[in-house]
């Protein structure tokens, strides 16, 4: 019996192939809709997370206890005796979803030239390390990044670099209160000028390498303040904190630190992204539902006279609501099929090229103190699209099943007279 | 009721005498480090929770121009300090830079102790920024003293919301000094001891500075030496100099 409404459900969509192509297309239409705007909402939310992080900040921070985030400079991993860096690293990077650890040390100081002076950041960095967590390497704009025979270079800003008027090669001096309190004083040169577009670290970042660093605050090689992780999968960066919290602490105590802990503008930036998702999603959901709904209606409507035949001919009320959801489900698959297929080029292009905003211009956008870029990339979003086509599937079913069912419930003499 | 006003006048005379002998011993005290010259050995003593550092330095002052030389521990030794008016220069010898600091880092903690560096070369002006009144005058632990304290006239331009100065009354050198913030809570307290005569004047040679939100901590100021008006050529001031 099932078989042979089957086959009378697939008849039926051919019967009428424009009706059944104009259907599809509405459902279709409606699906690349909400792929659309589920992509580009996952790609903001991602593209804020993502350059949030790898700037500077990295994903994970793994601190000593009361170090985050007064950053005291005693408050070193294992404390005044230090740690085996080398260990608490190779510790970190066992763990699966870990994919890169770099340690770092940090200080404040005043850089000195000529005759004017500023005070600055400074971060110590391990220079084949630090490009695997984060991007600043690739933000420079005039030099080269820092490279182990340069032991007395440093990376400087370029808002920074023109503030106190230094370039490429000059010579600066870096005062600091070291640990054991006296003044740490050097000379490094700039070997290059990085420009993030984030006006703080512009201005007031000074790099250098960890072990030079560590010279100038005078702590000994076992002292690092901070270890940036970068994750395989950002969205587990709460758990993976919490687990290697748990791991890390068997020897040496560790606070650590996820990203939105330590970028809560940029947590709440996101929920707020997700809620404004979910708003918009609302509103083309509805419209893609009323467009399929009209479509389904007048389909099942107009065929009110030929389920009357069929009644006429013997059909059981029940077997002619199966019919017409069989043929619903039928297009509301094919239909979805369809419009992920048109869909996944779309999303690739999203995903690829993303949306020029800012044109010609390139002028760099900036948001919630997150430098965006004038490219909006799109970012796949399994879940949501999963949702979308559960959520229009059931709509076609919903839109099909009432007609169906006010059409089983006329008497078939009436049915038949029905236009 | 003449009788009245004559005892009422006799009062507010005395006070008013009391006022000015309290200005003038607290004017005596602030100008006790005070000269035309001076050219001075101190070590000082620098103990808190990162541990304990010893730094020995000369200090030369002739009116405005203040130079603090480093002398030991070795690695920091011929570190110098410069400060004219409010600028203040470093001269780092193993950058062999010679760098201009903003006047900010004068109100910073110097080189880890808990005296800033207008602590060691800014000449206050007790007597003139405060007014002073005097709030003890007794036997505290065995020993005559007078205490005063000094609030900040409405117009100067101080930190301290009240100054705490105790003397001793045989011969007015001071021995406690508490500096209080605006709400009247304690910030630092410097306590004078070993007073010997040098150059003529009887000091305090041991200052001890304790900060009262840092447990343990201290700075103690021993001044070896101490000689007041003597020559100093101006060239001891000038940047090249600074180098040494």
């Amino acid at each position: 019996m099932i078989g042979r409404l089957l086959q009378l459900a697939w008849r039926n969509l051919w019967r009428n192939p424009r009706r059944t192509f104009i259907t599809m297309a509405a459902i279709a239409f409606g699906y690349v809709m909400l792929l659309f705007v589920a992509c580009l909402m996952a790609g903001l939310r991602w593209q804020m997370i993502e350059n949030g992080t790898c700037l500077v900040m990295s994903q994970i921070q793994v601190h000593a206890p009361g170090y985050y985030p007064s950053g005291s400079i005693q408050k070193t991993l294992g404390g005044r005796q230090g740690t085996d860096v080398s260990a608490v690293l190779t510790a970190i990077t066992a763990d699966p979803r870990v994919f890169a650890a770099a340690p770092r040390v940090y200080g404040y100081g005043l850089l000195s030239a000529s005759h004017r002076s500023a005070g600055v950041e400074l971060m110590g960095i391990v220079p084949n390390r630090e490009p695997k967590i984060t991007i600043l390497n690739s933000q420079i704009t005039k030099g080269s990044y820092l490279t182990a025979r340069m032991q007395k270079g440093v990376l400087i800003g370029g808002k920074l670099a023109s503030h106190i008027g230094i370039e490429v090669g000059s010579e600066v001096v870096l005062l600091a209160q070291a640990a054991d309190g006296s003044m740490g004083n050097d000379v490094y040169t700039v070997v290059g000028i990085f420009h993030t577009g984030l006006d703080a670290v512009d201005r007031s970042l000074v790099l250098m390498s960890l072990s030079s660093l560590q010279e100038l605050l005078h702590l000994a090689p076992a002292r690092i303040h901070e270890v940036g992780i970068k994750l395989n999968d950002i969205t587990r960066a709460t758990a993976v904190a919490a687990a290697l919290g748990v791991q890390l602490d068997k020897t040496v105590p560790v606070q650590v630190s996820a990203w939105p802990e330590l970028a809560p503008e940029l947590a709440s930036y996101v929920q707020f992204n997700r809620g404004i998702t979910f708003v918009l999603f609302f509103i083309f959901f509805l419209l893609a539902v009323i467009g399929v709904m009209n479509t389904m209606l007048m389909a099942v409507f107009e065929r009110t006279r030929e389920l009357g035949m069929l009644m006429a001919l013997g059909m059981r009320p029940v077997q002619v609501i199966v019919l017409i959801l069989m043929e619903a489900v039928a297009l509301a698959v094919a239909s979805l099929i369809v419009g992920g297929t048109v869909g996944v080029p779309l999303l690739w292009y999203l995903q690829v090229h993303g949306l020029d905003l800012g044109g010609a211009t390139g002028e760099v956008v900036s948001l919630a103190g997150v430098v965006v870029g004038h490219l909006w990339y799109g970012r796949q979003d399994f879940p949501a699209y999963s949702q979308a086509a559960l959520g229009l599937a059931a709509t076609v079913l919903a839109s099909a099943l009432y007609p169906a069912w006010r059409a089983a419930h006329f008497r078939p003499s009436e049915a038949i007279r029905k236009v | 009721m003449l009788l009245g006003m004559a005892l009422l006048n006799l009062a507010e005379m005395s006070h008013a005498a009391d006022d000015q002998r309290a200005r003038e011993t607290v004017e005596r005290v602030a100008r006790l480090f005070s000269s035309k010259s001076i050219i001075a050995t101190v070590k000082m003593q620098i103990s808190n929770e990162d541990g304990q550092r010893t730094l020995l330095m000369k200090i030369w002052s002739l009116g405005e121009k203040t130079l603090v030389r480093i002398t030991s521990p070795q690695d920091e030794a011929g570190t110098a300090i410069l400060k004219e008016g409010s600028e203040i220069w470093y001269y780092l010898p193993k950058s062999n830079r010679t760098v201009q600091v903003p006047a900010s880092m004068a109100m910073n903690s110097w080189m880890g102790s808990d005296f800033t560096i207008d602590d060691l070369v800014k000449e206050t002006f007790l007597t003139r920024d405060y007014s002073i009144s005097t709030s003890f005058v007794g036997k505290r632990g065995g020993v005559a003293v007078a205490e005063y304290t000094l609030t900040p006239k409405a117009e100067a331009a101080v930190v301290w919301g009240k100054i705490i100065l105790q003397i001793r009354q045989a011969d007015a050198v001071p021995t406690w000094q508490g500096f209080y913030d605006e709400n009247g809570q304690l910030v630092r307290e410097l306590t004078f001891s070993d007073y010997k005569l040098m150059s003529g004047k009887l000091i305090p040679t041991r200052l001890v500075m304790r900060p009262a939100d840092k447990a343990g901590a201290q700075t103690t100021i021993e001044y070896e030496d101490i000689a007041f008006d003597v020559p100093i050529s101006q060239g001891t001031f000038s940047l090249p100099g600074l180098n040494g």
